[in-house]
C-alpha cells in the first residue's frame, strides 16, 4: 500500500533559521495523523511547503505517490489535497453557500467550461448538503462576515472539504473556539472520516482534542521530528515533555 | 437581484431611452458620452471593483481602442471590424499589462499602470508617422448598418445604449457564473483562493484583460462620438475620471458604473453656471463624498436600506418575504 502522503527529508530555512529540518513522515490511508509541537516548532511551515505555499529547500513530497514538490497549492489541491489555515479564512463578503460553492467549483470542469456553465458549477445541492452537515442550514444565506468566530471555523473547515479531498490537512482547528463548539467540531470531523474514509493530518494544541481524534502523533521541536508513536504513548514520553515543558539539554 | 432593485432598474431603462426625445443635441451627446464611458468603468470595476486589483491605465484603453477605430476605419476597414479589433488588441495588452500584478498589488500596481498610461500618451503623441501626434485625427465617420446611418447625434446615442446594454449583459453573465465568484475570491483573499484550487494567475490576468477589452470597445465609439480624438483626451486624467466614476458609483457594486459615469459626466456641466468655480465645486463634492460614504452612491444607498428595515418593525418579515438569489 502506497502512502496518501509521502515526506522525505524535507527542509526549509528562513535566512539563518531552519523552520523545518530534514523531517520524513508518511500518512496512511484513513489515518488520522496529528502533529504537535512547541510554537516555532515548524509545524505550519511543513504545512505549507507540503501544499505549496512555500518552496522548500530541499526534500520531496508526494502525493498518492505522485511528487508535488514546486506545484502551485492551486494544482497540489486540484490531486484531492486540501487545508485550512491557523488564521481563519472565509470570504467575508460572500455567502456561506457562495463560500462553500468557490470551494468546490475549480474542481469541476475547465474554466471555460465554468464561465457558459450552470452559475452553482452543479454543486448547489452539495453545499446544502455540507451546509446540512456541519449544522449551519439557518445561515446558508448570510454573509459569512456576520457569522460568529465558531461558526467561520466549521465554515473554514467545510470548504477544506467541498472539494471531496482525498487527504486534509487542519492547521489548528481548535484554535480560539469554545468548548461546545470544539465539541460539536471534534464529532462533526469524526463522523467525516467514518463516512468517506478521507485521511487528516491536524496541526493542534490543545491536547485533549488530539488525544481524542488522532489515530498517530508526530512531535516536532525545533523543526526536527523528536517523537512518534500512538497518542497516549506520546503523553507520556519524557522527551515530548522536556520539549513542551524546558529542562536540561 | 432583490425586486427594488429590479425597480430601480427598470425605470432606469425608460429613462435611458426616453430622454434623448426630450433633450437638445448637445443633451444627447452628453448621454451618449454617459453611455461610453459607462462601458470602460465597467470594465474598470471588473478589474478593481471585482477582481480588487487597482489600475489607472483604462484611459489608456480607452485611447488605443479609439486610435484603433480611427486608424482602421480611415483606411478604409468596415466598422465592424475595427471595433472588433479594438477589443481583441486591448485584450491582449491587458492581458500583458496583467503580469506585473501577479508580483505587485495596491499602490506598486497604481504605479506600474499609471507608467502605462503614460507610455501609451506618449506614444499617441509621438509616432506621428501613425497616430498623427498633437494634431490629432478628425473626421472620423459614424458607422452604418444595413442601410442604418448612426450618423446623427440621436441614432448615435441608440447605437451606443445598445451596445453598453449587450456588453452590460455579457458582464452580467460573467459575474454570475463560477467566473465572478472567482473573481471576488480573488479580491478578498488570493492566499485562501489558490488552496482552494482556484488559478489566481489566470483569473488575475482575465480580470485585466476582460476589463481592457471593455476599455477598449468604449473607444470604439467614443472616435466616431467626439469625431475628434487626440492624445491629450487619454492622458492620466481620463484614468482618474474613470477611477473616480467607479469609486463614487460603488466599487465592486455591478451598477455603481452607471450612477458614477452619470454624476461624472452630468455634474461638470450643470455646474458650468457657477462659471470659474465649477472645478473647486465639484473637488469639494468628491472629496466630502469619499470622506462620508467611501463605499460609493451604491453603498450609501445599501447602508440606508439597512438602517430602514432595522427601525422598521416588519423588517424581518420583509426579509423572509425576498426571493433567494
Amino acid at each position: 500500500m502506497t502512502a496518501v502522503l509521502q515526506v522525505t527529508n524535507l527542509r526549509k530555512t528562513f535566512g539563518g533559521i531552519t523552520a523545518v529540518n530534514d523531517v520524513s513522515f508518511d500518512v496512511h490511508e484513513a489515518e488520522i495523523l496529528g502533529i504537535i509541537g512547541p510554537n516555532g516548532s515548524g509545524k505550519s511551515t511543513l504545512f505549507n511547503c507540503v501544499l505549496g505555499q512555500l518552496l522548500p529547500n530541499g526534500g520531496e513530497v508526494r502525493v498518492d505517490g505522485k511528487p508535488t514538490t514546486g506545484m502551485r497549492p492551486c494544482d497540489v489541491n486540484r490531486l484531492g489535497v486540501s487545508r485550512t489555515f491557523q488564521l481563519l479564512q472565509v470570504f467575508p463578503q460572500l455567502s456561506v453557500r457562495d463560500n462553500l460553492i468557490l470551494a468546490g467549483q475549480e474542481h469541476q470542469g475547465s474554466m471555460y467550461s465554468r464561465l457558459i456553465g450552470r452559475a452553482d458549477a452543479g454543486l448547489g445541492d452539495a453545499a446544502r448538503r455540507m451546509i446540512e452537515f456541519f449544522r449551519l442550514s439557518h445561515l446558508a444565506d448570510e454573509q459569512a462576515a456576520a457569522l460568529s468566530y465558531g461558526q467561520q471555523k466549521l465554515l473554514d473547515v467545510a470548504m477544506a472539504f467541498m472539494a471531496g479531498p482525498r487527504l486534509v490537512l487542519l492547521d489548528e482547528p481548535a484554535g480560539g473556539v469554545n468548548l461546545t463548539m470544539l465539541a460539536h467540531l471534534r464529532e462533526r470531523l469524526r463522523a467525516y472520516h467514518a463516512e468517506r474514509k478521507a485521511t487528516f493530518v491536524v496541526i493542534e494544541h490543545q491536547m485533549e482534542f488530539v488525544m481524542a481524534l488522532c489515530t498517530r502523533v508526530l512531535v516536532l521541536a525545533e523543526g526536527r521530528i523528536i517523537a512518534e508513536g500512538a497518542p497516549q504513548d506520546i503523553r507520556r514520553n519524557p522527551t515530548v515533555i522536556e520539549a513542551y515543558l524546558g529542562g536540561r539539554r | 437581484m432583490n425586486r427594488l432593485g429590479a425597480i430601480a432598474v427598470g425605470v432606469g431603462t425608460i429613462f435611458a431611452i426616453a430622454a434623448p426625445f426630450f433633450l437638445k443635441p448637445f443633451g444627447i451627446y452628453l448621454i451618449s458620452m454617459w453611455a461610453v464611458l459607462t462601458i470602460a468603468a465597467l470594465g474598470l470595476n471588473l478589474t478593481l471593483g471585482y477582481a480588487g486589483q487597482v489600475s489607472l491605465a483604462q484611459g489608456a484603453f480607452v485611447g488605443i481602442g479609439a486610435y484603433t477605430v480611427a486608424l482602421l476605419t480611415q483606411a478604409g476597414c468596415p466598422y465592424v471590424v475595427a471595433f472588433v479589433s479594438a477589443s481583441v488588441l486591448c485584450f491582449a495588452i491587458g492581458w500583458v499589462l496583467g503580469y506585473p500584478a501577479l508580483r505587485v498589488q495596491h499602490h506598486y500596481l497604481a504605479f506600474v499602470t499609471l507608467a502605462f498610461t503614460t507610455l501609451v500618451f506618449l506614444v499617441l503623441r509621438n509616432e506621428e508617422w501613425l497616430t498623427n501626434g498633437i494634431y490629432g485625427i478628425s473626421g472620423i465617420a459614424r458607422p452604418i448598418f444595413f442601410g442604418w446611418s448612426t450618423g446623427k447625434a440621436l441614432d448615435f446615442y441608440f447605437f451606443c445604449l445598445g451596445t453598453l446594454a449587450m456588453l452590460a449583459l455579457a458582464t452580467w453573465w460573467m459575474l454570475g457564473s463560477p467566473w465572478g465568484r472567482a473573481f471576488v475570491a480573488l479580491r478578498e483573499n488570493p492566499i485562501r483562493a489558490l488552496s482552494l484550487g482556484v488559478d489566481t494567475r489566470r483569473y488575475t490576468l482575465m480580470a485585466f484583460a476582460i476589463g481592457s477589452s471593455l476599455g477598449g470597445l468604449s473607444g470604439a465609439l467614443y472616435a466616431p462620438l467626439v469625431q475628434f480624438i487626440e492624445p491629450n483626451s487619454f492622458a492620466l486624467g481620463m484614468s482618474f475620471n474613470l477611477l473616480l466614476m467607479v469609486i463614487v458609483g460603488g466599487s465592486g457594486y455591478f451598477f455603481g458604473p452607471f450612477l458614477g459615469a452619470l454624476v461624472a459626466v452630468l455634474l461638470p456641466e450643470w455646474m458650468r453656471i457657477t462659471e470659474g468655480y465649477y472645478l473647486l465645486i465639484y473637488a469639494m463634492l468628491i472629496m466630502v463624498m469619499m470622506a462620508f460614504c467611501p463605499s460609493g452612491v451604491l453603498g450609501l444607498a445599501e447602508r440606508a436600506l439597512k438602517a430602514m428595515a432595522q427601525r422598521d418593525p416588519s423588517g424581518p418579515a420583509l426579509r423572509a418575504g425576498e426571493t433567494p438569489p
